[in-house]
């Protein structure tokens, strides 16, 4: 295994590990962190005007990280 | 900017001049008085329906018309109930506290890794997470597991 195999694979493995520790503390008593829920809640919540710009993105990106991974 | 969330408060459920010993039910949580109103939003229900929609979708090997048309179909279809009202939708904060830029830290990792990795080319040395991701998915099991995950955190995200 090459270096920067090695290297890119830590990294992957590495940011997983730190999104489990961001929801960890989040969920904590008394936290200040939300959430990835709420993250997510929030960032779904913006619109321009009637059109649920932040819903349609994340469901657009979500849609495209299963085809992505299951079809492409 | 402030939207419907959706949800039926609980405070609402009894007449004001009902007296109980406890207040267990008055301060019944959202979530409780939309499961009613609703019950095929229950876990009890959509489990198995995420497992049988994963335990197909683990039947059809990537790069297959099956599976394009598969995910086109589950991710259409779940798209649709999520910019529908028909879906229940949990409270989501308004604003965000700044200890929130705390899951930059995790996401700019993640972009950083797959950037680089994406920007020389997706090969053996530099993998992509899909391309680290595809011997695992090639198992029946594995890949019906990330079905599983996949459509579970698309609920979730409707949910919201």
């Amino acid at each position: 295994m090459s270096v920067t195999r090695l290297l890119a694979i830590t990294g992957f493995l590495l940011a997983i590990g730190l999104l489990g520790v961001v929801e960890w503390l989040a969920r904590r008593e008394g936290s200040r962190i939300p959430t990835f829920g709420d993250l997510a809640g929030f960032v779904m919540g913006y619109e321009v005007g009637r059109l649920p710009v932040g819903r349609i993105a994340v469901f657009g990106f979500w849609w495209w990280v299963g085809w992505h991974f299951f079809a492409r | 900017m402030a939207r419907e969330s959706g949800l039926t408060r609980g405070g609402g459920a009894l007449p004001a001049d009902r007296s109980t010993s406890d207040n267990r039910c008055v301060e019944q949580s959202s979530e409780l008085t939309v499961e009613i109103a609703q019950p095929w939003v229950r876990p009890v229900v959509l489990v198995p329906v995420f497992v049988l929609l994963s335990a197909v979708g683990g039947l059809f090997r990537s790069f297959s018309l099956e599976a394009n048309l598969y995910v086109l179909a589950i991710g259409g279809t779940l798209f649709w109930l999520g910019l529908s009202s028909r879906v229940p939708r949990r409270s989501v904060p308004l604003r965000l506290s700044r200890s929130g830029l705390w899951w930059l830290v995790p996401a700019l990792t993640l972009a950083i890794v797959e950037l680089v990795t994406f920007v020389r080319g997706s090969s053996y040395d530099y993998p992509t997470l899909s391309l680290l991701a595809d011997p695992l998915f090639e198992g029946y099991l594995a890949r019906t597991a990330g079905y599983f995950g996949w459509v579970t955190a698309f609920w979730g995200l409707i949910r919201r």
